[in-house]
C-alpha cells in the first residue's frame, strides 16, 4: 500500500467522504490548529447535525526550528474530522480509517491514553485521549464539552490526525524532511524537505529574528477593533476571521518572547473575549 | 448460590482513575443492597481500561414478605383528612384499625407488603449505581443528558443467567459483552461470572487488575534478563490500567544517548512513554527499556518495538539538543527569561521571587550562622533552570537540571546540590535535605510562597487548594524539624513578609504583617498537630499540652522534642503520678482562687513555710527549677522531664501530710503560692492542664 504524504491525505479524504463528511479545503487564513477553522469551532455549537473533514496547515511559531529539527515544525498539517452528534461507533470508525490508510491497529498497538483538551484562547474544552501507535501520538480524539464558553449540545467528536507523525510511523522514518511527499517511484519524486524546508527556514527566521513587534501589536489592536465592529454589525463569519487573525498575531508575539507576564495573560483574555462574542453571535444568528 | 453480574463497558477509562473506581463501585453496591433490604454473601468488583464489573453472590431470590404499618389521622379528624389518608394508603375505612394512644384514637392501617423479586430490585439497584457513581471528571456524549468518565457502550446485567432489565444512555442491558478491542471484538453472551471471566480470557482480556499487574511485573523482569528493572510502583500501576492483555517487550536505547544524565534518559521513558528503565549488575542504567503492549501481534512485536524505539530516539535526540543548547550560556543568564514567568498575578514574576529568595535565605543563613555566600548563590540560581529548554520540555526535571548545569559550570558542590534539593521533600514523608544551604533555600521557598499567598488572602478552603499551600505547609514543617536551623517560625514569617515589595505589587487586599503571621501560624499549627499525631504517633492530649505553649516557643523542632519527652514521661508511673499531683494542685488553686476572687501566683516566702514536707518541696523546687529552665533552653527536654519526675515524691508527701487550707492566713497563701510555683515549673515544658488523666 502506498504511504506517501499525499496518498494518505487522499485516502483520508476518501474515507471520511464515505462517512458522509463534507470535505472542505483548509481555511485561508493562518491558524494554529484545525480546531480554529469555523467548520469546527462555530459548527460545534448549536443543534444542527454536521460532519466535515479537511486538511488544515497549522502554524506554531514557537515550534519553528529553521528546518533543522527532525520532528518540530513551524507549520505542520492536521487532518481534522468533526462529527456532530458523536456517533456511537466513532472509535471503531476511527480505527477503520487507520486500516484504510494501511496502519494495522494490531501490529502497531493502538492505544487510547487519557488526554483532556483545552484551549484557553477559544474558551473551549473536551475530554478524550491521545491515540498512540507503537508509542507515537498520532491523533487527538476529543469529545467537545464546551466552545467559546458555551456548552456543546449535542456533543461533537473531533479527530485531529497529526499527519507528519502519522505518516512518519507509516513510512518508518526518523526525519520529517525525509518523508516521501509523493510517490517515490513516480516520475518526479519529492520529499517533505523538497516541498517545505525553505518555508521552515524562512518562517523560523521571521518569527524568532525579524518580527517587528510594534507592527504586530498594532495589527492586533486593529484586528480586535475590526472584530468588535463586525460583531456589532452581526457579521459573524468575518468577525470570527478577525478573531483568528488576532489569535495568530498573539502566537507570533509570544514566540518572539516580547510579552511580559501580565501582557500575555491579558492578551489571551482579549482573544478569548473575541471568540466568546463570535460564538454568542453564532448561537443567536444560526437558526437551527 | 445466586449470582448477579453487572458490567459497564465503556470507552477507555483513564488509568489513574481505575483503582478508585473499583473501590467506589463496591462501596456503592454495599450501600444500595442494604437500602433495598437485600442480604448477600460477597461483593467483588473489577476494572480494566474498558470495563467496570460487579459480581454479587448469595442474594435471595426475593425479599421476605413484611407488614407495613401506617398511622393515620385521629378518628374524629375532618372528613377531608380521613379521606386523604385512605386514598393515600389505598384502603377502605372499614379495613382500618383503631389505635388507642394517650393522645387519642387514631386510624391505623396494616398493609401486607409481599416480598419483591430480586431481579426487579436489581434493575433499580443497577440504575442507582450508574446515577450515583462519581468520577473525578466526567462528560456528556449523547443527547440523553447522562455523564460518565467516557461514553458507555454496553451494559451486561444478569441475575442467575437472566437479563436484568435496565435502560441507560440509550442502551438496553443484555447478557452480552465484548473482548479485546482488536484481537477479538465480536460480542459474546455469558450465563455466569465464571463463564464471563473465562470467556474474557479467551477473548484476550485479563479481568483482574492484580493479575494483570503481576503479569506485567513478572514479564518485565523476565525480559530484563541480566539487568534489573528499576522499581517504580506508580509506573506499574499506571501501565496496568492501560492494557487488557499485557505483552511486555524489550527495546534498545541507542548507545550514544547513554552519555546523557540518568534522569534525562529515564524521564521521557517513564513519564512520556511509560517504559520501564533497566539497571545492569553494577547499578548503572542499561541501554534497554521494557514496553508493555496491549496485543499479541503477528510479527511478535517487531513493529511495536521498532516504533517505540523510534519515538524514544526522537525524544532523546531532542533532549540531547537541549542539553547542548542550554549549556551554551551560564545558568544565571536564564534569570532574565524568568521576568516573563508569572509566579502569581499579585505576587510578581519568578524573577521577583528569585530576588526575594536571595534576601530571605541570606537572612535565615545569618541567623543560623551559616555561610551566607553559598546560600546567596544558590538562591540566585534557584529558578534559572525553569527557563531552560530541557525543563520546558520535561518539567519533571526542574531542579535536577539546575544541579547538572551548575556542576558543569563548576559551582560549589553545595550550591549545585541546593538547586535540586530545594524542592525536597517531594512527597509527604519524603527525603529532607541535609546540607544547610539546601535546607535554608527550601525553607525560604516555602515561607515566601505561604506568606505571599496568606498576605493576599489566598488560603486553602475545603477541597480547593490550587496553589498546593497545604503541601507547602507540610513541607515547611518537615524542613523545620531540624536542629540545625531551628528558627522561630513567627519571626521568619515576618522576614518573608518584609521581603515583599508590597507597594509595587498589584494587590487588591493586603493583610498586614501581624494578621498574616497570625493566620499562617494557626494554619501551620493545624498541619503540625496532624504531623505530631499521625506521623509521630503521639497521643492527642500530649500534642495539645505542648501546642498550648507554642505561642511562646514558635520553634517546631523544639516543640516536637517536647512532645517526645512528654510521651516518654507519661509512659512511666512517675509521670502519671506527677500528673495526678498537678491536677490536684491546679484544682485547689482554681477552687481557692474562685472562692477568694483572685489568682494565686506569687513569691513563696521561705520563712513562712512551717511543715517539714512543704519545706522539702520548696527546697527541691528551688533546686530543680533553674536546672529545668536551663535544660529547656538547651532543648534537652528528656533530661528536663526526668528532673521533673524526681519531684514526684516531694509533691506526694506534701499532699499526704500538709493541709493547704489552714486557718493561718499567711501560711495558707504561702502554700497556695508553693502550689503555683510547682505548676509553673511544669508549665516550662507544656501546658499540663490539657493532659488527660
Amino acid at each position: 500500500m502506498k504511504t506517501d504524504f499525499q496518498t494518505v491525505i487522499l485516502k483520508l479524504q476518501e474515507f471520511w467522504s464515505q462517512q458522509g463528511c463534507v470535505i472542505l479545503q483548509p481555511y485561508d487564513a493562518e491558524l494554529g490548529a484545525g480546531t480554529f477553522h469555523p467548520a469546527t469551532t462555530l459548527k460545534a455549537l448549536g443543534a444542527q447535525p454536521w460532519r466535515a473533514a479537511y486538511v488544515q496547515p497549522s502554524r506554531r511559531p514557537a515550534d519553528g526550528r529553521y528546518g533543522e529539527n527532525p520532528n518540530r515544525l513551524y507549520r505542520h498539517h492536521q487532518y481534522q474530522v468533526i462529527l456532530k452528534p458523536s456517533p456511537e461507533d466513532v472509535q471503531d470508525v476511527y480505527l477503520e480509517s487507520l486500516r484504510y490508510i494501511g496502519l494495522n491497529p494490531t501490529l502497531h498497538d493502538i492505544r487510547f491514553v487519557e488526554d483532556d483538551w483545552e484551549s484557553p484562547t477559544l474558551g473551549a474544552s473536551g475530554l478524550g485521549w491521545e491515540v498512540w501507535a507503537a508509542g507515537q501520538e498520532i491523533t487527538q480524539f476529543t469529545y467537545f464539552q464546551q466552545v467559546g464558553g458555551f456548552p456543546c449540545e449535542p456533543v461533537s467528536v473531533e479527530l485531529t490526525y497529526g499527519l507528519e507523525r502519522l505518516i512518519m510511523s507509516l513510512q518508518d522514518i526518523e526525519n520529517v524532511y525525509d518523508l516521501a511527499w509523493n510517490d517515490p517511484k513516480g516520475p518526479s519524486p519529492m520529499s517533505y524537505g523538497d516541498v517545505a524546508q525553505q518555508m521552515e527556514r524562512e518562517f523560523s527566521a521571521f518569527s524568532f529574528e525579524h518580527v517587528d513587534a510594534s507592527i504586530l501589536f498594532r495589527h492586533l489592536e486593529d484586528a480586535e477593533s475590526m472584530c468588535a465592529h463586525l460583531v456589532s454589525n452581526k457579521l459573524v463569519l468575518p468577525a470570527y476571521e478577525y478573531c483568528l487573525k488576532a489569535s495568530h498575531l498573539f502566537n507570533l508575539l509570544d514566540a518572539r518572547g516580547v510579552l511580559s507576564v501580565t501582557e500575555r495573560t491579558n492578551m489571551i483574555g482579549r482573544v478569548r473575549t473575541l471568540a466568546h462574542q463570535c460564538c454568542r453571535l453564532w448561537m443567536e444568528t444560526s437558526h437551527d | 448460590m445466586t449470582e448477579w453480574l453487572f458490567e459497564i463497558l465503556s470507552e477507555e477509562i483513564p488509568s489513574r482513575m481505575q483503582p478508585a473506581a473499583q473501590a467506589q463501585l463496591k462501596e456503592l453496591t454495599e450501600k444500595a443492597l442494604q437500602k433495598h433490604g437485600l442480604p448477600y454473601e460477597s461483593i467483588r468488583t473489577f476494572v480494566t481500561p474498558r470495563r467496570l464489573t460487579l459480581v454479587v453472590q448469595g442474594l435471595p431470590l426475593k425479599t421476605p414478605d413484611r407488614v407495613e404499618e401506617k398511622k393515620g389521622p385521629k378518628v374524629d379528624a375532618s372528613q377531608e383528612a380521613i379521606e386523604g389518608f385512605l386514598k393515600m394508603v389505598g384502603v377502605e375505612r372499614k379495613n382500618c384499625e383503631i389505635l388507642e394512644t394517650s393522645k387519642g384514637h387514631f386510624l391505623n392501617v396494616k398493609i401486607n407488603q409481599p416480598g419483591r423479586r430480586t431481579e426487579e430490585l436489581l434493575s433499580q439497584v443497577s440504575l442507582s449505581l450508574l446515577e450515583k457513581f462519581r468520577w473525578p471528571k466526567s462528560m456528556y456524549w449523547d443527547t440523553e443528558k447522562v455523564t460518565w468518565v467516557r461514553p458507555i457502550r454496553g451494559l451486561l446485567n444478569i441475575f442467575n443467567g437472566n437479563v436484568v432489565p435496565l435502560s441507560y444512555a440509550n442502551l438496553k442491558s443484555s447478557n452480552k459483552t465484548q473482548g479485546h478491542r482488536f484481537l477479538a471484538p465480536t460480542p459474546f453472551a455469558v450465563q455466569s461470572f465464571d463463564e464471563y471471566q473465562k470467556k474474557l480470557r479467551d477473548h484476550y482480556v485479563i479481568l483482574d487488575w492484580q493479575e494483570r499487574r503481576q503479569l506485567i511485573q513478572d514479564g518485565i523482569r523476565k525480559i530484563a534478563e541480566n539487568s534489573k528493572p528499576c522499581d517504580d510502583e506508580t509506573l506499574l500501576d499506571e501501565v496496568t490500567g492501560l492494557v487488557e492483555w499485557p505483552v511486555p517487550l524489550k527495546g534498545r536505547v541507542d548507545e550514544h544517548f547513554m552519555n546523557l544524565p540518568l534522569e534525562v534518559i529515564t524521564t521521557p521513558m517513564r513519564v512520556h512513554q511509560r517504559y520501564f528503565p533497566f539497571k545492569d549488575a553494577q547499578g548503572q542504567l542499561a541501554p534497554y527499556f521494557g514496553v508493555v503492549a496491549n496485543v499479541d501481534s503477528s510479527d511478535h512485536g517487531k513493529t511495536i518495538v521498532r516504533g517505540n524505539e523510534r519515538v524514544l530516539r526522537a525524544r532523546l535526540a531532542d533532549a540531547q539538543f537541549f542539553w547542548e543548547q542550554d549549556q551554551k550560556q551560564p545558568l544565571e543568564h536564564f534569570n532574565i527569561a524568568l521576568k516573563t514567568r508569572l509566579f502569581h498575578q499579585s505576587l510578581g514574576s519568578l524573577f521577583d521571587k528569585v530576588e526575594r529568595l536571595v534576601k530571605l535565605s541570606t537572612r535565615i543563613a545569618e541567623k543560623g550562622g551559616v555561610n551566607k555566600k553559598l546560600v546567596e548563590r544558590a538562591a540566585l540560581l534557584s529558578k534559572a533552570d525553569l527557563a531552560s529548554q530541557m525543563v520546558n520540555e520535561f518539567p519533571e526535571l526542574q531542579g535536577i537540571m539546575g544541579r547538572y548545569y551548575a556542576e558543569n559550570q563548576k559551582e560549589n558542590i553545595e550550591v549545585a546540590q541546593a538547586l535540586e534539593e530545594q524542592y525536597w521533600p517531594k512527597v509527604s514523608g519524603g527525603r529532607v535535605p541535609e546540607s544547610l544551604p539546601s535546607l535554608i533555600l527550601a525553607m525560604a521557598d516555602r515561607l515566601d510562597t505561604l506568606v505571599g499567598f496568606f498576605a493576599i488572602d489566598i488560603t486553602p478552603t475545603g477541597s480547593k487548594d490550587p496553589f498546593a499551600l497545604r503541601r507547602a505547609g507540610l513541607s515547611l514543617i518537615a524542613l523545620a524539624l531540624n536542629p540545625q536551623v531551628d528558627l522561630s517560625m513567627v519571626e521568619a514569617m515576618g522576614w518573608a513578609y518584609e521581603t515583599y515589595p508590597w507597594k509595587e505589587l498589584p494587590v487588591p487586599q493586603l493583610k498586614n504583617k501581624e494578621e498574616t503571621r497570625a493566620d499562617l501560624w494557626t494554619f501551620l499549627l493545624e498541619r503540625f498537630k496532624f504531623y505530631l499525631r499521625d506521623v509521630q504517633g503521639s497521643p492527642y492530649d500530649h500534642v495539645d499540652a505542648v501546642l498550648g505553649v507554642a505561642h511562646a516557643n514558635p520553634r517546631l523542632f523544639d516543640l516536637s522534642l517536647r512532645v517526645q519527652a512528654l510521651d516518654q514521661l507519661m509512659d512511666g508511673e512517675d509521670g502519671q503520678n506527677l500528673l495526678v499531683a498537678y491536677k490536684r494542685a491546679s484544682n485547689i488553686l482554681k477552687i481557692e482562687g474562685e472562692k477568694d476572687k483572685r489568682t494565686y501566683q506569687g513569691q513563696v516566702k521561705e520563712e513562712a513555710l512551717t511543715a517539714a514536707e512543704e519545706k522539702e518541696l520548696f527546697k527541691n523546687l528551688s533546686l530543680k527549677s533553674p536546672e529545668i529552665e536551663n535544660l529547656v533552653k538547651k532543648g534537652a527536654f528528656v533530661k528536663a522531664v526526668q528532673d521533673l519526675a524526681t519531684l514526684r515524691p516531694f509533691v506526694d508527701q506534701f499532699f499526704d501530710k500538709v493541709i493547704v487550707n489552714t486557718d493561718e492566713k499567711n501560711v495558707r497563701i504561702n502554700r497556695l503560692h508553693l502550689l503555683a510555683y510547682f505548676r509553673g515549673v511544669l508549665h516550662q515544658i507544656a501546658d499540663f492542664s490539657k493532659m488527660e488523666g
